[in-house]
């Protein structure tokens, strides 16, 4: 079973902000939200790096652990999903998530949060598949049609990748040996980190 | 794992081929050296959530990590979740218990049927605002807290959500009235709080708790004016700034302060709801005559003297009768 893994490769994001303007188009998210956005540092100095980044489906969800009504869920390929009818809209998962994925469209007054928004990995929730529902509250199952993510596929320099972890990192890792710099996953201690580590690591 | 090993393999391959293309070419390499280092300290700065630029806007969106979420889970899903239960299962037992051996502190003389005013109608308001309030914030925040464990599994997700969701609406709007609640409280209360000799003699004797000894004491005892100081005013301001920033996010607070907040509430709200099961306890089927006091304002004058004997004889020499000295006698049997 595949591991999904986003990942991106901060010496080939020229951010542009097409996985931004693809996850928005293909979902039809809200006005004002963003379950993608391109990061830069050091703007305009040498050595700026630019980074995309979105849910990155943790190994060990911060925002799982913390939901006091227990909406998340990971499937099997280790997206992390919620249910949107269970959500209540506390802030707890925006308070845990190190990449501030979390986004909650519906506000009310004061800063009142609506039911939270995040990316999918274009994997939809837990309606039916395709269904209008889904749809509308999840945004397009892309996995479900036997595509990936359509931020990582529609990606113009390639740096941003969205797959099976094995498949990602080995394209990385070529590429990181034929340029000999730049192996910064950067995001990736933090998602997939120790335990996973040390699962692969008890694996082998 | 092999595909890990091979990982690194590469990059120390990488790092060989940078060190010898380094020597081969001078001043470029040079470049490309500091170039790595600054690198290396470009992500160190994002992962200690150094902000960025983007194009998309919302609090923080220019920090691609921010780590102290985790510090925040594992406080709040660690030490909170676990000592504060304990906390709060070891204060239920313990009330039990000092159930158990006291049963219901009767009064030890008949009453007489003669009435004293303990509470004013404004007191007995600003009470239970406060009272009830406390109570329906209590238990939302604890369906919060601990509901995933204790209730979820019990009901369902779908009735779980629902009552959660209302617990979450009540708590964010019935916060601030809570906050109103003490404030008004402690300008009616405070006068009547200060330190007084007597109650040194109170603490020795544990106010008579266990042994049922009488400790004579003014209109509040020692155990009421911690609950004052200790509970209303400090850990109540605590609870209630810490939630109110929590409670209106569109002041653009970081995620640093939620998180902070976030504990501070949550410390705070437990040891809270421990000392109020207390108040409660006492206020209710721990004591003869305490509820109606508050529930009516008056108490039996044996009531008074068994319990505030202090109190009740300073109001005993300016006698409640509106006939004598009207609006005189009232404030004496307050303060």
């Amino acid at each position: 079973m595949a591991r999904m893994k986003f990942l991106c490769d901060a010496e080939r994001c020229i951010e542009c902000n097409g996985c931004v303007t693809a996850c928005k188009n293909e979902h039809e998210v809200p006005w004002g939200i963003s379950r993608r956005r391109v990061v830069t540092l050091n703007d305009g100095v040498p050595g700026e790096r630019s980074v995309s980044v979105a849910c990155m489906h943790c190994t060990d969800a911060p925002c799982m652990a913390v939901c006091p009504v227990d909406c998340f869920y990971q499937t099997d390929e280790g997206v992390v999903l919620h249910d949107k009818d269970l959500c209540i809209g506390c802030g707890y998962c925006f308070y845990a998530c190190p990449f501030g994925a979390p986004q909650f469209p519906q506000g009310g007054a004061f800063g009142m949060r609506g039911k939270m928004d995040k990316c999918t990995f274009c994997a939809g929730g837990p309606e039916k598949d395709h269904s209008a529902e889904e749809f509308k509250k999840y945004g397009r199952n892309r996995l479900a049609e036997g595509k990936l993510p359509l931020c990582a596929e529609m990606c113009a320099t390639k740096a941003l990748l969205g797959g099976d972890a094995e498949a990602i990192s080995n394209i990385y890792r070529e590429r990181v040996l034929k340029r000999g710099k730049g192996a910064d996953l950067i995001g990736w201690g933090t998602a997939y980190g120790k335990r996973e580590a040390a699962k692969e690591g008890g694996k082998s | 794992m092999k595909s890990i090993l091979a990982f690194m393999q590469g990059l120390l391959v990488a790092a060989l081929l940078g060190a010898v293309s380094a020597v081969a070419a001078d001043a470029p390499a040079q470049a490309q050296a500091k170039e790595a280092h600054n690198q290396a300290q470009l992500w160190r700065d994002a992962r200690s959530g150094q902000a960025g630029i983007t194009t998309v806007r919302g609090p923080e969106s220019g920090v691609l990590i921010q780590s102290g979420g985790e510090t925040w889970r594992e406080l709040r899903n660690g030490p909170i979740s676990l000592y504060g239960g304990i906390a709060l299962c070891a204060v239920v037992v313990a009330i039990g218990l000092f159930y158990l051996r006291r049963g219901m502190i009767r009064l030890t003389a008949p009453p007489t049927g003669r009435h004293i005013e303990r509470f004013s109608s404004v007191e007995r308001v600003a009470h239970w605002s406060m009272a009830i309030s406390f109570v329906i914030l209590a238990i939302s925040g604890l369906v919060l807290l601990f509901g995933k464990h204790v209730l979820l599994p019990v009901i369902g997700y779908t009735l779980f959500s629902w009552l959660a969701a209302i617990g979450k609406n009540l708590h964010n709007f019935i916060g601030p009235l809570f906050l109103l609640s003490i404030i008004v409280s402690f300008f009616l209360f405070v006068k009547d709080n200060f330190w007084k000799a007597e109650d040194a003699n109170w603490i020795a004797k544990a106010g008579g708790l266990l042994d049922g000894e009488h400790v004579p004491s003014w209109r509040f005892n020692f155990g009421e004016k911690f609950m004052f100081w200790f509970g209303v005013v400090f850990l109540g301001l605590a609870v209630s700034i810490s939630g109110l920033i929590m409670d209106f996010p569109n002041f653009g607070q970081t995620r640093d302060t939620l998180q902070t907040v976030n504990i501070i509430h949550a410390v705070g709200a437990l040891l809270f709801v421990c000392l109020m099961l207390g108040h409660i306890y006492i206020g209710t089927i721990g004591m003869e005559g305490a509820y109606a006091a508050m529930r009516t304002g008056q108490v039996d004058e044996t009531w008074a003297k068994e319990h505030h004997e202090l109190w009740y004889n300073q109001a005993r020499q300016q006698p409640a009768e509106p006939t004598k000295a009207g609006q005189g006698s009232t404030a004496a049997a307050h303060s």
